[in-house]
């Protein structure tokens, strides 16, 4: 050991040193064609099995590989929500191994679609012969872009109105949601005088928790909007008046936001609020009093949300061959059926509805009824939501300013710029490309 | 020879234990002295303070354990539940049949234990040539790993990912465990401690004809003893906790680790069933608290054996 000389010394402190820039170097000279990885037979696929889906995912993986003895699929856990399956999909688009069909939500697909990262489905559907309109028209609409479609809707939810009979009950009001808005708020007194000082009436998640996405319901009920098309919108009286409303309501203390309502309403605490319809399983198992589900206020005012699946754009044909293969047997009628019932989500197709299975479903489950019946009603949100570069994160912060009393029309001037400016300086130049 | 052994005798020999007790007995005469003097008052304060800090750590930690035996439909509950009633098991039982639990564990283990090895090997030498060893570029070396250490690593993830996954390494060990061995902290904070060792030490040392390899390890070594378990602690915690990289690299339960098995537990759309998620939580725990515990007695005996040399 006392022989241990210098030399030696100092190629072992710079072999640590270069272990040490590994961590931090390398930067992908990606090869352009196949992306590595993933033979044309396996199809791999990325997904962060909503609703803790996993099993019923390995089920109809199991059933497509039955049908088609020659593919072998195989299931990735790619994230814990949408936000990390993007993330994991970003890294590998620099890099390379690309999945073969990867979930995208509504806010994630578009910045992936836009910059052709995600392969457009029409041409592969028309080649394949697949009958996309039996896919429910605002769920398969949503992916559209320049009259293209980048994804088939897969895990999708609406928000319901979820309410305590309860306290419905000791209100003295009759067992059903609100027609519109201006109705709620003439029960909104009585719902607080009976609820006593200790619960609130409404909790709705924050800024941060998706209230941009339920609040388009208000926003449209009263004939406002976010945007139309791309033109943000928020200065519109219309939604001014929807912003007032919003403000009014915590003002009076009828209105209280948290990270999650679900924990307060099923406690009891809270005695109503408008949640995903993926929540409905859990709210239902969880509360220790009768749970009622309406359609959201007001008609046809009822955003959709959740997931697709898409397919890479810089994978061999045949890959993407037997991706849409996949992809179309796993939203299938009875997929889809199989799919929603284990976790909560919709069906997805318009035929889904008359399986005799479904059926007997909704019969024993008529909250689950509730949801499917507001399908039809449901309307694709807006642009500036769901399509701009946070845009979802953007309109959160401005309506938790709002809820805490900042000036309305102050708050809505300033999205009304700030979406436009994203707009103008990352979308703009890349539409119609 | 395995270094505890080696510091053993350095304690036997230089630390008598009758010594060190003694030592230590004086000091606490002395706390308590100061404590009287400085009246009853202060000394309720004082526990008053403790007992706060407990609570803000304990109770949370508390509700934890709790909520992990708790059924289903207990846990969100006004008022609250502060026993479980009644207690169940189930949540464990659910926990190791609704995700493959034991294959989690095992992983992190193994990524666990390779990369603090692989850290703290690599922190240990290459700070002791940054800080003892005298060659040309050492300065320009030692600013290099300091730079590495400024640049977060959520920098590097998208172009370790490129390098790793052109090599084939997606969803294996080497590709997770390889990029997250570079050690910029370790060399930082083992070199300083290097340095503040006293000259005069490693000068007799030298004298008395000790080459590099014995310097480190019968001198400087068991000197910095302290310093390393901490270093070794905190790599321990962070490893066994790493979420990124782990989650990027692997694809499923053949190499993904606790942190990253644990969130399939929760639901990301809709209600999260939380009893299994925290029984999760608590097993995930006690490796770490098991560690901590061992080595933080091994901390206060390397100070005590430091606080002779001068």
């Amino acid at each position: 050991m006392n022989e241990f000389s210098r030399r030696g010394f100092l190629g072992l402190a710079g072999a640590a040193g270069v272990a040490g820039l590994a961590a931090c170097a390398g930067t992908g000279t990606s090869p352009t064609t196949g992306g590595g990885g993933g033979s044309s037979n396996t199809i791999e696929f990325w997904s962060n099995h909503p609703g803790n889906s996993k099993p019923v995912e390995q089920q109809i993986i199991k059933a497509f590989e039955a049908a088609n003895p020659s593919l072998k699929v195989k299931l990735v856990d790619a994230g814990k929500n949408y936000e990390e399956v993007a993330q994991k999909f970003n890294a590998s688009l620099a890099g390379g191994s690309l999945p073969d069909v990867v979930v995208v939500s509504d806010v994630t697909w578009f910045n992936f679609a836009l910059n052709k990262q995600l392969s457009p489905l029409d041409e592969l559907l028309s080649t394949a012969k697949i009958d996309t309109s039996d896919y429910v028209d605002a769920l398969y609409n949503d992916y559209n872009l320049d009259d293209k479609h980048y994804a088939l809707p897969f895990s999708r939810s609406t928000p319901l109105f979820y309410y305590n009979k309860d306290l419905w009950k000791a209100a003295g009001l009759e067992d059903r949601g609100p027609k519109d808005w201006d109705e709620f708020l003439t029960w909104a007194p009585k719902l607080k005088a009976a609820a006593g000082s200790d619960k609130i009436v409404m909790e709705l998640p924050d800024g941060s928790n998706y209230l941009d996405w339920v609040f388009q319901n208000i926003v449209w009920g009263y004939g406002g909007a976010y945007s139309k098309e791309w033109t943000p919108t928020f200065s519109d009286p219309n939604t001014v008046k929807a912003g007032t409303y919003l403000q009014n309501l915590a003002k009076d203390g009828y209105l209280k936001l948290s990270k999650d309502p679900a924990p307060d309403f099923t406690a009891g605490i809270v005695g109503c609020s408008m949640m995903s319809t993926g929540s409905l399983g859990g709210v239902a198992k969880d509360a220790k009093f009768p749970v009622g589900t309406a359609f959201l206020p007001g008609d046809g005012n009822c955003p959709t949300g959740g997931a697709g699946v898409g397919i890479p754009a810089n994978i061999p044909d045949d890959r993407k061959k037997n991706a849409l293969k996949f992809i179309e047997f796993l939203t299938n009628a009875q997929n889809t059926v199989t799919f929603t019932q284990a976790t909560g989500y919709m069906p997805v197709r318009k035929s889904a509805v008359d399986l005799p299975e479904e059926k007997a479903f909704l019969e024993k489950n008529p909250n689950a009824q509730t949801a499917i019946e507001q399908l039809p009603k449901t309307r694709s949100q807006d642009n500036v939501r769901v399509l701009l570069p946070g845009g979802g994160a953007r309109i959160g912060k401005g309506l938790d300013q709002i809820v805490q009393g900042q000036d309305v029309a102050t708050v809505f001037k300033g999205l009304d710029a700030e979406s436009q400016q994203v707009f103008d300086s990352q979308i703009k130049s890349k539409l119609g490309a | 020879m395995s270094t505890s052994t080696i510091v053993g005798t350095r304690d036997d020999e230089q630390v008598p234990p009758a010594g060190g007790q003694r030592r230590r007995r004086r000091t606490s005469h002395q706390v308590e002295a100061s404590a009287h003097h400085r009246g009853p008052m202060w000394t309720v304060a004082g526990y008053a303070g403790m007992v706060l800090v407990v609570l803000v750590i304990a109770v949370p930690l508390f509700w934890i354990l709790l909520t992990s035996f708790k059924e289903r439909g207990d846990i969100y509950v006004r008022p609250a539940q502060w026993w479980p009633d009644p207690p169940t098991g189930q949540n464990y039982s659910e926990l190791t049949t609704r995700i493959p639990f034991f294959d989690y564990v095992r992983n992190s283990v193994i990524i666990t234990s390779a990369t603090s090895v692989a850290k703290i090997v690599l922190g240990v030498i290459s700070a002791y040539a940054l800080s003892l060893l005298r060659f040309p570029g050492r300065s320009i070396v030692f600013l290099v790993v300091i730079a590495a250490l400024m640049v977060p690593n959520q920098i590097t993830v998208i172009s370790n990912y490129a390098l790793v996954a052109q090599l084939g390494w997606r969803n294996t060990f080497q590709g997770i465990i390889i990029p997250l061995a570079g050690v910029a902290f370790g060399t930082f904070l083992m070199r300083n401690q290097f340095l503040s060792l006293p000259g005069e030490i490693i000068e007799a040392a030298r004298l008395d004809g000790a080459g590099p390899m014995k310097l480190l390890w019968r001198v400087v070594m068991p000197m910095s003893w302290p310093t390393l378990v901490a270093f070794a602690l905190i790599t321990v915690v962070n490893e066994w906790n790493e979420y990124l990289w782990p989650f990027l690299m692997s694809d499923d339960e053949t190499t993904a680790p606790l942190p990253v098995g644990l969130t399939f537990l929760q639901n990301n759309d809709g209600v999260t069933n939380w009893g299994p998620v925290m029984a999760g939580t608590v097993l995930a725990m006690l490796p770490i608290l098991v560690l901590f515990l061992f080595l933080q007695r091994q901390m206060i005996k390397g100070l005590t054996a430091g606080a002779v040399k001068s």
